[in-house]
Parts: structure tokens; C-alpha cells; sequence
């Protein structure tokens, strides 16, 4: 077997170990069930606690990794490798111990006071928020740093050259020119946010109608043996997640700057 | 429109430099890869930090960011912004510096008549020639009205044949807008064609500032004669001008015909590689063609420099190492030279 077809092959199994899971959903799908799930209360508000919690987190993400990812990509300064090593610690620990250190931190009496003065974040939407945005902030900056790191610098040096003072080199150059990048970075963070479970349901519990967002909403009716309604509601986040990824792919017009 | 004075200026292979860039002046800044020409350039520019001093017209510029030293600056990969059209990228200097719309737009199109790219106006730079592109950097580089110009390799994503037409242009832009330019050039004719004067560059050091007949004729260093092909001057004793558009000069006993420009001739620079040598007389007629004595070769890596005397005058000539083997020539041997006509430089 060739290398090149070895690879062909490799590729085509991870499509059908997926697409096979997906596929063993239907064995489980009530259609009666899935118009009845899909308009309760319940569900609705859900997905729209999802949807909303998702985009705020995403926005905040966003607005922390453009000019984190700028600097990652521009500048030496010193404490920069320590930045760029903390950036990556959603993804090397579990959200669900990530959760655990920021409940714990709430524990604390400056966490205490902060709670108390300021804005309270267990058990509340403002926890989910929180949640999503310290398990996508990492991501969302690392994705963009890598779109700024496609632009040349040469084109801010022509513009400062031209009078353009370094902010508005940024935002007249640098910033329309990773324009795409950052798009597709922002949406990819909006899915993993979307997705996000261990460090939301460790700060913002598990609550109906108040905190339980579409991946904790599969899990208590999977906890429950509710396997048909499982179904329903992971079939409802696959249709947004691949919704995600087709969208992505349309904006970019190629793979996803994983 | 600025005097440019650089004082004890170092960094990376750069080594205290001293040079002085006369308003209006327009000099090129010439040798070999690594010598820091583009370095110099970025300096000017402010876009590199560095030890010692820069002076725009007696003001100490060391400390003025480049958005606010009002230079334009070619880069040699000309990064047009990919995002804009034509007319923006020439727009966007002057709109950062806040002109208004009315005059952005009567210097935008100024610009493109005299560059002769109105046509480009709303393309975008990805569809452009390597020539249209560098018409469209250097309208870019000076449409915010910049008192000076740098420019890193001008020509270097032209043809032979485009460049020298476009170096005549960019002459006549450079010396219309009454603007100081420093240029980067790795071709010694091509600076010659455009500069006021050179400035031979290596190893971080400046050889020799002169105007190109000087670093021809004059060439101070070693180093500067060795770059420039080690040219053999000779000096012109008589001129008698020919019909048919030609000029006769001797030199001691040698008499060489030349084409006439009106001007009497001085001296000749002759590059070693512009004179023909070989062990048999040629065929064609005797224009320019001599018999010599070898006196010295000197083997080099891949060329041999042989030394000749064509009666009393020396001259240097360089064949390559396989010619050289060819036709086995010793010390002593007389051979016949020809002298290129096409290739001569004159001082008038």
C-alpha cells in the first residue's frame, strides 16, 4: 500500500468511526419524541441559554485574544513565553479541574468578596459565562495569533511608513487583512463554548430553566436513563456544531487553521 | 526637502557610519549582498532601532517615530495591501496624514496620469504585472507628499529591458518632484544611469562616495576597483572626430575609433571583460583590434587576468578559466585583443 493511499484509508476510518456513531443515534430515534423534546420549555430554553451564553463568552474571548494574539505574534517582551504556556492550560487540564480551581478560587476571601461586592458567579448564567470564556479564551487566541502570523509585518512597517501610527497600522492593515482568520477563530471558539460542559457545570450547576445549558441538559437525562431524549438533544447540538463547521469552511473557502 | 546626515550610525554588520545625503540629492547606495545597504535605508526610515545619529536637515531624528519622519520607503517586495484597490493604496498615506478628500483624490489621480496607471485604478494589486506593481509602491511611497524617498532595489522585478526604461523615468519623477532619494542598487549601471552619486558599500563600511565617474575613474580602495571590474583608464591624448558619427582618440600608441557623442573625451574606462583576447587573428574588420605581448597572468577561481602591452599601453583583460586552457597562453605570447565598442564608459 502506498503512502498515499495509506493516508486516503487512515482519514476515511476516523470519518466512519464518527459517522457511525452518529449514525447508532437513530437506532434510539423516536421521531414522535424528537418533535415533543424539541419544543418543551425546557429543551428551548436551553438552547437558548446555549446560544446566549456561547456568543457572550465568545465576544469577551474574542475581544481579550486580538490584542493578545497581536502581541504574541509582534513583539519579544519579557514574560512572553509565560503567556504563551498559561494560554495553553485549557487545553492540557481537564475544564472540569479548571472549573474546580475557579470555584475554589470563589472559596477564597478575595473570591468571597468578589462574590459578595461585586457580580455573583456560582450557580448563576454569570458562572456560565465565565465558564466558557476561561475554557475558550486559550483557543481563541492561539487560532488568531496564528492568522496574524500569515500577515506580513512588512505591511504595517509600509504603513507606518506612510504616517500611520502603530494602533491604526493595526487597525487599517493588519486587522482587515486577518479578517477571515479571525471570523472562522471566532466561530470554532463559539462552538467549543457552545460544547462546554466539565467547567460549567462545576461553577454554574446544574439547575432546569435556570443554568443547564444543551450539554448539561444530555447529560441529566443521560443520568437519568433517559436514552431517546439523550438522543433528541445531542442531535440537536450535532446539527449546530456540523451547521458550525460547514460555515467556517464557506468563510475560509478551505480546512479550518487548526 | 532635506538634507540626510547619518553620524557614527552602527547596527548589525553596519560600522560607524558617516554620510551626508545633499537636499534634492539623489544617491544610490551600491555592493555586494550583506554590506548593510538595506540596513542604511531602514535607519533613514526609522523602522530599526540604532546606535548614533540621523539629522534631517540639522534636526536630530532619533527619536521621531517613522510615521512621523515623512519618508517614503519602496520596499524591495513592494507590499502593495492586498485588501485595497490601486487607488486606495496610493490614498491610504494621505489619509492617514488627514488631507482633505478633495486633495487626496487631485494627488491620487495626479499620481496615476504621471505613472501612467489610471487605467489600474480600481484593480486590485493581486492581478497586477510586476511592473504595474512597482509603478503603483512608488506612486503609494510618495503620494503623502514625503520629503524623501528610499528606495530598496527599484528595478528588481523588472525585465533588463523594462528597468532601463523605467530607471530614465524614475529619474525624471525623482529630479521633477525636487525630492531627496537614496536608492538600493546591486547593479553598478543601473545607479550610474540614475544616481547623482554612489556610495560603494561593503562588509558594512562605506568605501568610496563619489559620483558615478569618479568610482569609475578614481576608484579609491581595492575593494571599490575590485567590485567595479577593475577598469582599465586610459587618458586621451588627441581626438579626431570621423564621418559617420565616430570619434578617433589615441592613447600613447594605441588609437581607438568610438562612437560620437558631440563632447571631446578625456578618458575611457575599459572593463577587463570587454576586451576580446585570442592566440589567432581575428576575423572582420581591424576596428579597434590590436596586437599585444602578455606580460603577467594571474590565475583567479574561475577567470585568468592577463596582462598585455599594446605598445607601451597596459591593459587588463579576463578570459574565463576553460578559454583560458584553450588556447594555452603563456607569458611572452603575442595575441590579438579587440576592444568592445558597446561597452565603454567615457569622461567628458
Amino acid at each position: 500500500m502506498t503512502f498515499k493511499r495509506l493516508s486516503i484509508s487512515m482519514s476515511f476510518v476516523v470519518f466512519i468511526m464518527y459517522g457511525g456513531f452518529i449514525l447508532s443515534l437513530f437506532y434510539f430515534y423516536n421521531g414522535r419524541l424528537f418533535l415533543e423534546i424539541f419544543q418543551s420549555e425546557r429543551t428551548l430554553f436551553s438552547i437558548r441559554l446555549s446560544l446566549f451564553t456561547a456568543t457572550v463568552a465568545t465576544l469577551i474571548s474574542v475581544f481579550f485574544a486580538i490584542p493578545s494574539a497581536y502581541a504574541l505574534s509582534r513583539f519579544r517582551f519579557p514574560g512572553r513565553q509565560m503567556v504563551d504556556t498559561i494560554l495553553e492550560l485549557p487545553m492540557i487540564i481537564s475544564p472540569v479541574a479548571l472549573g474546580a480551581v475557579v470555584l475554589i478560587f470563589f472559596n477564597t476571601p478575595f473570591g468571597m468578596f468578589i462574590q459578595g461586592k461585586g457580580i455573583q458567579f456560582v450557580f448563576t448564567i454569570y458562572g456560565i459565562f465565565l465558564a466558557q470564556f476561561i475554557t475558550t479564551v486559550g483557543i481563541a487566541t492561539r487560532l488568531i495569533k496564528a492568522a496574524m502570523d500569515e500577515i506580513p509585518v512588512r505591511y504595517e512597517e509600509v504603513a507606518r511608513t506612510l504616517g500611520a501610527s502603530p494602533s491604526k497600522a493595526f487597525f487599517t492593515v493588519t486587522l482587515p487583512l486577518c479578517k477571515r482568520g479571525i471570523i472562522a477563530s471566532s466561530i470554532l471558539t463559539w462552538a467549543k463554548a457552545l460544547g462546554e460542559f466539565g467547567a460549567t457545570i462545576t461553577i454554574a450547576g446544574s439547575m432546569a430553566m435556570k443554568t443547564e445549558t444543551i450539554p448539561i441538559a444530555i447529560f441529566m437525562r443521560l443520568a437519568s436513563a433517559d436514552i431517546e431524549g439523550t438522543v433528541v438533544l445531542v442531535l440537536i447540538l450535532v446539527g449546530i456544531g456540523l451547521g458550525i463547521l460547514y460555515g467556517v469552511r464557506f468563510l475560509t473557502g478551505r480546512s479550518m487553521p487548526m | 526637502m532635506p538634507k540626510i546626515e547619518l553620524k557614527s550610525t552602527t547596527k548589525y554588520i553596519l560600522k560607524e557610519i558617516n554620510l551626508t545625503i545633499e537636499d534634492r540629492e539623489i544617491l544610490a547606495l551600491v555592493g555586494p549582498n550583506g554590506s548593510g545597504k538595506t540596513t542604511i535605508l531602514n535607519i533613514i526610515a526609522g523602522l530599526i532601532d540604532y546606535k548614533g545619529e540621523v539629522f534631517f536637515d540639522s534636526r536630530k531624528m532619533d527619536h521621531v517615530p517613522p510615521h512621523k519622519r515623512r519618508v517614503g520607503y519602496l520596499f524591495q517586495d513592494l507590499a502593495l495591501f492586498p485588501h485595497l484597490t490601486v487607488a486606495s493604496n496610493i490614498a491610504y498615506g494621505l489619509k492617514m496624514q488627514h488631507y482633505p478628500e478633495e486633495t487626496i483624490s487631485l494627488r491620487v489621480n495626479e499620481l496615476m496620469d504621471a505613472l501612467h496607471i489610471q487605467r489600474l485604478k480600481s484593480r486590485y494589486p493581486q492581478s497586477l504585472s510586476g511592473g504595474e506593481k512597482q509603478r503603483v509602491a512608488i506612486a503609494r511611497a510618495i503620494a503623502p507628499f514625503q520629503k524623501i524617498l528610499l528606495l530598496d532595489e527599484p528595478t528588481s522585478s523588472l525585465d533588463a529591458q523594462t528597468a532601463k526604461y523605467f530607471r530614465r523615468e524614475l529619474q525624471a519623477l525623482l529630479k521633477g518632484m525636487e525630492i531627496t532619494a537614496v536608492l538600493v542598487m546591486h547593479d553598478l549601471l543601473g545607479a550610474e544611469e540614475i544616481a547623482d552619486r554612489i556610495a560603494i558599500l561593503h562588509k558594512g563600511t562605506i568605501e568610496q562616495v563619489s559620483e558615478p565617474e569618479d568610482i569609475l575613474f578614481y576608484p579609491k580602495t581595492e575593494m571599490v576597483s575590485e567590485f567595479i571590474g577593475m577598469p582599465n583608464i586610459l587618458h586621451c591624448d588627441t581626438c579626431h572626430v570621423l564621418s559617420s558619427g565616430l570619434i578617433e582618440i589615441t592613447s600613447g600608441n594605441m588609437k581607438i575609433v568610438l562612437p560620437y557623442e558631440g563632447k571631446v573625451i578625456k578618458k575611457i574606462a575599459i572593463s577587463p571583460h570587454d576586451i576580446y583576447i585570442s592566440d589567432t587573428k581575428p576575423p572582420g574588420p581591424a576596428l579597434n583590434r590590436y596586437m599585444a605581448t602578455i606580460t603577467e597572468i594571474i590565475p583567479l577561481r574561475s577567470v585568468v587576468r592577463i596582462r598585455v602591452d599594446v605598445d607601451g599601453n597596459k591593459l587588463l583583460t579576463e578570459v574565463s578559466k576553460e578559454t583560458f586552457d584553450e588556447m594555452n597562453l603563456s607569458l611572452g605570447q603575442k595575441v590579438f585583443i579587440i576592444i568592445k565598442l558597446r561597452r565603454l564608459r567615457y569622461a567628458e
